[in-house]
């Protein structure tokens, strides 16, 4: 049980400090890129050295780590870090024809540069790590934490998901047939019917405990798995639903990864076959865009949804039947291969 | 909850392909360091690395590997698993159970192919086929269709640190009951992108890298693949098996996001961590792999985090000395060489030492000799902080 107390987020969408999620920021060039603050409550000194996932992984990390400055475990999931640091340093190698470098790009480049830069802010020794497994790496630094508060469930630990937009990580996706080739707004993602999403990226940090009284939410349960074959997903759903529900009538909205590709559309609907005719359904791609670690942004939405029991319009596909929200099923799907489930409650 | 066995092990180096020529290599005292040369860089035939003298099409061919798309850190990767699997004697049905884990670990992944990367990030259409393969988790999740897994399925980048991360993750993972057996590791080719790095932060030496030498230059990067097979006591049971985990820590320095404290904070308490997880007293552990970069910053922090937990420190080397620095496949391969030293009671040399850093006045092992051996630590230090030390113990008789 992760029993998440406090947590912040820097989206495409109206989303830090204060949220406000009725308002839906549109998409520009098939992007949805991130709505930084006017200031970073980082050292100038600090700030000028961070690239984009670092600057917003931080600076999403901040207000959570005033509440614990020593926090007993950093764990951040990124499929690819510091990526724009990335392509600035493969620049340099290229255009200077691996003369002599400035070694700042590399450094910040590195995945752990973000989760290591929430440590360094604090002087903070405490277990530190970095999970990059592409689509799952918010869920498998999700089950990190589990096992840490299985041991220590008194202490408090930072969990988030980081991932930026680059030209470098854009380019290849769009290559790869990932991003629509037609101009869409994200107002119209769902109803386009081809292939690719748009882009996204965000920051989504949450300071969680083992302790019930006074928490948010709470992650009850999660499962991870790889596989092409859509019907895999309702197999495994009604196994993870029978092990850790007992009742589908039971949950109040499912959460969809949806994201306006035509080939991931049957994934989804494979996992609302076995919703009850109650349950509600809401997307959020539109939101954030897709990205690698955007399920992070889906919990987040998750604990907005329950502390101000209202679901912003654009979000649902479907009105859910229950007068209050107490439990969410989140399924997401990265690229028709990797896929997850987390059951989220309200506390 | 049960204890922990390796029961199975597979490793890629300069030192050759196989856990066999690795051990005989770090019993004779040979050096895998050689000048660049298998893929074209300004560096190529200058600097010296610890690079494996078999090329991708080889490691194809021995393989069987016919898919587009593969990066050298994927082939390093399947070379050192498919050891691995076979030696803990794994056939389809315990890799297709939902009881496997895979945590793999690399810090360059695809992005070996700079020049590719480049071309991919910067044209207008085309792609090579490539696109897929460039970040950390490619090699893992080639893995995961090959050997069709159905586990929890993971890859940690924590810098040179990663593997000893990935090999601490899987034991959580079994000691949580969320998986009966985890294959750990990791990998990473030599790369343009890692060597103008490192160079850029001029902590490249120029000649076979010093560990804990006074006059040391730095560090030389190498590539490889290490896995490791972790099994629950009740499933390990009827198997052989190299040595119990008995002992993990993660923690982070929080000094600078590319070196250590003088003190070496984060490695202490990584290795006093590690000892107190295994209920051990620093005078218990036999032998310390040490991580041994031959950087100026490294070895002495490192040195003097030792001088604070043991008095005084155990016997202690780098095997960095012979396979040059394999970042994400460096932790898991400095495991293996861990296990070896266990299973074999044995200690490898240190090469290239001539005169102890003079604050600390420390002297690794410089000859291949016999041991004593029930408690050996393995400890990896990375950018940003990552430290994390391993303890192995030999299962008590």
């Amino acid at each position: 049980m992760i029993y998440i107390h406090q947590s912040s987020c820097i989206s495409p969408q109206l989303s830090f400090p204060v949220p406000d999620l009725s308002r839906l920021v549109e998409s520009s060039e098939n992007q949805m890129r991130v709505v930084e603050p006017g200031n970073y409550a980082i050292p100038a000194s600090v700030l000028r050295r961070m690239g984009k996932a670092v600057r917003i992984g931080v600076g999403a990390a901040i207000p959570l780590l005033k509440w614990a400055p020593q926090a007993a475990g950093i764990v951040i999931g990124t499929a690819n870090g510091g990526m724009e640091d990335c392509i600035r340093f493969l620049n340099q190698i290229i255009e200077y024809d691996e003369g002599m470098l400035t070694p700042g790009n590399f450094v910040q480049s590195t995945p752990n540069a973000i989760a290591s830069q929430m440590s360094l802010l604090n002087g903070n020794n405490a277990y530190n790590i970095t999970h990059v497994h592409r689509g799952l790496s918010f869920e498998n630094a999700v089950i990190d934490i589990a096992m840490l508060i299985k041991d220590e469930p008194s202490l408090t630990y930072l969990l988030g998901a980081v991932d930026e937009i680059s030209t470098y990580n854009f380019n290849i996706d769009y290559l790869g047939g990932w991003y629509k080739k037609e101009s869409i707004s994200n107002l119209d993602l769902y109803l386009s019917g081809s292939e690719g999403s748009i882009a996204g990226e965000g920051a989504a940090l949450f300071l969680v405990n083992g302790i019930s009284r006074s928490a948010i939410a709470c992650i009850d349960a999660i499962h991870t798995f790889h596989g092409k074959k859509p019907d895999l997903v309702f197999d495994q759903l009604r196994q993870f639903l029978d092990k850790y529900h007992g009742h589908e009538k039971n949950i109040d909205l499912f959460i969809s990864g949806e994201n306006g590709d035509s080939r991931l559309t049957g994934y989804y609907e494979e996992a609302e076959k076995l919703l009850a005719k109650e349950t509600g359904v809401a997307r959020f791609k539109h939101m954030s865009g897709e990205y690698p670690t955007a399920s992070a942004i889906a919990v987040w939405i998750a604990c907005d949804i329950f502390q101000n029991q209202s679901i912003p319009e654009h979000m649902l596909k479907k009105a859910p039947s229950a007068p209050e929200m107490k439990q969410i099923l989140i399924y997401n799907n990265y690229k028709g291969v990797q896929h997850s489930f987390m059951l989220v409650s309200k506390v | 909850m049960g204890r922990i066995f390796v029961t199975g092990i597979g490793v890629i180096s300069a030192l050759g392909d196989s856990v066999s020529s690795n051990r005989e290599a770090l019993k004779s005292g040979k050096c895998g360091i050689s000048l660049l040369e298998m893929f074209s860089s300004k560096y190529s035939g200058q600097l010296p690395c610890g690079e494996i003298k078999t090329d991708n099409a080889r490691l194809r061919d021995r393989l069987g590997e016919t898919r587009r798309g593969i990066t050298r850190t994927s082939l390093l990767a399947l070379h050192a698993f498919k050891e691995a699997i076979a030696d803990a004697l794994l056939g389809p049905a315990e890799l297709e159970s939902q009881d496997t884990a895979l945590i793999g670990a690399s810090t360059v992944g695809g992005m070996c192919l700079t020049d590719e990367l480049y071309h991919d990030a910067t044209k207008d259409s085309g792609g090579s086929e490539y696109l897929s393969s460039y970040d950390c988790s490619s090699a893992f999740l080639d893995l995961q269709q090959v050997y069709k897994l159905n586990g929890i399925i993971d890859t940690i980048n924590t810098a040179c640190s990663s593997s000893a991360n990935a090999i601490l993750h899987g034991a959580r993972l079994i000691r949580h009951g969320l998986a009966k057996r985890a294959i750990v590791g990791g990998a990473d080719g030599l790369a343009k992108f890692t060597i103008n790095g490192f160079n850029a932060l001029r902590i490249l030496s120029n000649e076979p890298c010093a560990p804990f030498d006074q006059n040391r230059k730095g560090l030389n990067l190498g590539e490889g693949g290490a896995f490791l097979v972790l099994e629950e006591e009740s499933v390990a049971a009827s198997k052989k098996s190299y040595a119990e985990i008995s002992g993990y820590c993660n923690t982070n320095d929080s000094f600078h996001p590319s070196s250590l404290s003088e003190t070496g904070e984060g490695p202490f308490l990584a290795m006093k961590g590690a000892l107190a997880s295994a209920g051990l007293e620093p005078s218990a552990i036999g032998f310390i792999n040490a991580h041994g970069t031959g950087t100026e910053n490294n070895d002495e922090a490192e040195s003097r985090a030792m001088l604070r937990l043991f008095s005084p420190p155990p016997k202690f080397a780098s095997t960095k000395s012979n396979t040059g620095h394999t970042l994400g496949a460096s932790g898991a391969m400095e495991a293996i060489y861990s296990l070896l030293n266990l299973r074999y009671q044995e200690i490898y040399p240190s090469l290239h030492f001539s005169e102890p850093i003079q604050s600390t006045g420390l002297k690794p092992v410089l000859h291949y000799q016999p041991a004593d051996l029930q408690h050996v630590m393995s400890n990896s230090f990375g950018f940003g902080g990552n430290c994390t030390s391993l303890i192995f113990s030999t299962p008590a008789s």
